[in-house]
């Protein structure tokens, strides 16, 4: 018997084990496998196959069951996930049913969440632009949150290791408050987002740039692609469905099976985690205990590394139910401070308007892209009565409009002959920082308990004053901006929408110098357990304005090289 | 990005197309296969005349041979509540009960003119429900349509995965 015991646990020992195979959790396995470290990558939810597991990808509009429009009563069943984006009839399979993940709302908030192999890495909406050193001083100029242990130079030659494999298009505009990465070719801007930007240029003295977006897709193999697998993004703007070409970059496509043929990976799907394993004696971390979604019986799996990338708010759950004499109130939370400082993006606003040039002229094609404004307010000192700013998506189209008027062969003649609009529509909306409080928090429900026993998450986040008056400013500035464009017909919205719809969530396990205020080192180390790693949207300080994503792999990347060092140098 | 390169580009990208594996082929039943109507014979006949009156054959086919009838019922049997389902069993029969009070023969035996003629008039009807019924019958009719695989691929240029974007183009006259 003793020996059969040894065994299954020798069997269930790994060099490191990995929570999550989502955007940051795919980084992680690519890298510790590749470094030669056996590694274990849990996962929540079932396994999706890069291709085979993608069943809409090749439909047709004509094809899908009730071509797009949804089955009576699912989004009635499900109320949080329904108000993203991109669900729909052909996306539905990589998204949560809600009420078979209950959490509990203490403020409004839209959790969307995608379990799976890959995560939300299938539905992400693909734009990757990094941070810039404005964005790491930020909250010690301006004195919020804590400082960054880091700066943009620590972070800059991981972006560009990252950018490489994962394939970023972008043009490189050289602007201090964007760093170009690199990029393969961008997409191109259409008249009108050229005329603006060309406009904007003029009016505020190249202050106000706007360029197309940075956005992971393969506008052009390069060798390292090509051995992934993946090829030239065909433009099919289907992306949510999942991509047959590997056009863009999702863990599925790119990082796991990158890290499978290493033959150093395990993926277990279906392996919720139900907290960390602290050794008392050895004063770090030996394990997790993973809970079969499918049996709900509790394993136990053992590493000298664990990295947690289960979700910026997972990953908070995960820590705060890993409780031990020595940490009773969640691994690593001597300061207290696991699960506060929440922070999201504000993407409540949005401006439209009609532009009356280039009438001769045309778009052709699909781009899964736009163009994009990067943060100009409060950039180089602080100017307003609010902190930090907002960057701000942008795009321009040419629209048709069929006649529906009649009936019979007029109706037919009217809706097969669509006219160009006699104006180019134009449409941006805000992207704006928040700043992360004490008060906007995520802590473990004390009665309410999810189908495998774990505590719920209780999530305490809303907008603040500052969120109000940046959203006023969004108006104002980019009113005055679309007026001197000549733009006509102007209209602004606010849709109030409730924090986590922008699923940029980040924090609660912030990165910092001190321990008293903050979670994880400058290596994205839990302080107090140093062979624990957090590097999902759960470590981030401050969520400046750009799309976190890339930065998070960057992180992953430069964590896992650090880990592997450590562990060689037998620190960890 | 000049045009050749993109073209360049394109013709790489078809290849990459070309190379799917089999099993992608055999993803491509149409949506409407397989789908049992709820309706009586006598009804899935009615709908079908009705979705041709509102769009015809002409040179091209119409609304019927298309099978927009089929589409319509079938987004009303699994996207609607259904208490808008039972509205559109009542609206059925509001057209037969219409074309047999205004031309004294079943719906099917009307010809064209009075066929629209009983849907213009009951777009119009005082019956709130009629009204809605015709509107939706009618906003489903072009959505089914317009969706259909004969009207995207042969009559409104549809391109699955056009592999370009050119942002200035001169519109075609």
């Amino acid at each position: 018997m003793a020996n059969l015991n040894t065994d299954a646990i020798k069997s269930r020992t790994f060099d490191a084990i990995v929570i999550g195979s989502g955007m940051s959790g795919g980084w992680a396995a690519k890298e510790l496998t590749g470094k030669g470290l056996k590694t274990l990558v849990l996962e929540r939810g079932r396994e999706v196959k890069h291709v085979v597991d993608y069943p809409t990808a090749q439909l047709h509009p004509w094809e899908l069951p009730n071509r797009g429009q949804m089955r009576y009563g699912v989004n009635e069943a499900n109320p949080v996930v329904s108000k993203c984006y991109a669900f729909g009839e052909a996306t539905e399979q990589f998204f949560v049913k809600d009420a078979e993940h209950p959490y509990v709302q203490e403020k409004p908030f839209d959790w969307i969440r995608g379990y799976q192999t890959g995560g939300k890495s299938l539905l992400w909406a693909r734009q990757t632009q990094r941070w810039s050193a404005f964005d790491f001083e930020g909250p010690a100029r301006d004195g919020f949150a804590v400082d960054w242990p880091i700066r943009y130079d620590d972070l800059a030659p991981w972006y560009s290791y990252v950018e490489k494999f994962a394939g970023i298009s972008g043009n490189r505009d050289g602007l201090p408050q964007l760093p170009d990465g690199e990029f393969l070719p961008p997409h191109e801007m259409n008249c009108v987002e050229q005329y603006f930007s060309e406009s904007m240029a003029k009016a505020y003295g190249g202050a106000r740039p706007i360029i197309i977006g940075r956005c992971a897709h393969i506008t052009k193999p390069e060798p390292i692609h090509l051995e992934q697998g993946r090829s030239r993004c065909a433009q099919r703007t289907l992306c949510e469905r999942g991509c047959p070409l590997g056009g863009y970059f999702s863990s599925n496509a790119s990082t796991l099976p990158w890290a499978a043929k290493t033959g150093k990976m395990t993926l277990r799907p279906h392996s919720v985690v139900h907290s960390i394993i602290y050794d008392e004696k050895k004063q770090k971390a030996v394990g997790v205990r993973v809970i079969d979604s499918n049996t709900k019986e509790m394993e136990e799996y053992f590493a000298k590394i664990i990295f947690v990338n289960a979700a910026a708010l997972n990953t908070n759950l995960i820590l705060l139910n890993s409780t031990s004499n020595r940490f009773p109130n969640g691994l690593g939370n001597d300061s207290g401070l696991l699960g506060k400082f929440v922070a999201f993006h504000n993407y409540r606003a949005g401006i439209n308007a009609e532009y009356e040039g280039y009438l001769d002229k045309t778009t052709e094609g699909k781009r899964p892209n736009s163009a994009y404004i990067p943060r100009f307010r409060n950039l180089l000192k602080q100017e307003t009565d609010f902190l930090r700013g907002y960057a701000a998506g942008f795009g321009a189209y040419r629209g048709q409009s069929d006649n529906r008027s009649g009936w019979g062969e007029d109706l037919k003649t009217g809706i097969l002959k669509p006219k160009l609009d006699d104006h180019w529509g134009v449409g941006s909306h805000m992207m704006g920082e928040t700043i992360p409080k004490e008060s906007n928090y995520v802590a473990l429900d004390k009665d309410q308990r999810d189908p495998w026993g774990i505590p719920q998450l209780r999530i305490s986040v809303d907008y603040d004053e500052n969120d109000v008056k940046m959203t006023k400013d969004f108006f104002e500035q980019m009113t005055e901006m679309y007026t001197k464009a000549g733009f006509k017909n102007i209209r602004t919205y606010d849709s109030n929408r409730t924090p986590g719809l922008d699923i940029h969530e980040m924090g609660g396990v912030r990165m910092g110098r001190d321990p008293k205020t903050s979670l994880l080192n400058g290596w994205n180390q839990l302080h107090q357990c140093k062979n624990v790693f957090v590097t999902d949207g759960a470590c981030m300080t401050s969520t400046s304005t750009q799309n976190p994503s890339l930065t998070y792999m960057a992180f992953t990347a430069r964590a896992a090289d650090y880990a592997v060092s450590e562990l060689k140098k037998k620190n960890l | 990005m000049n045009r050749r390169q993109i073209v360049k580009g394109m013709a790489a990208t078809v290849g990459g197309m070309l190379v799917l594996p089999a099993w992608a082929s055999a993803w491509n039943t149409a949506s409407l296969q397989g789908f049992q109507s709820k309706l009586s014979l006598a009804d899935q006949a009615l709908l079908a005349e009705i979705v041709e009156a509102i769009i015809p054959e002409t040179d091209t086919p119409g609304a019927k041979k298309l099978e927009v009838h089929r589409f319509v019922d079938k987004i009303i049997t699994d996207c609607y509540d259904q208490k808008s389902r039972t509205a559109y069993l009542k609206g059925l029969s509001a057209v037969e009960t219409m074309a047999t009070q205004s031309y004294s023969k079943p719906y099917a035996s009307c010809t064209p003119k009075q066929r629209l003629e009983v849907l213009t008039t009951m777009s119009k009807s005082a019956d709130a429900d009629d009204q809605n019924f015709i509107r939706i019958a009618r906003s489903l009719t072009i959505r089914g349509y317009l969706s259909s695989e004969y009207v995207m691929t042969k009559l409104m240029g549809y391109e699955m995965a056009p592999g370009r974007y050119y942002g200035c183009v001169p519109v075609k006259s």
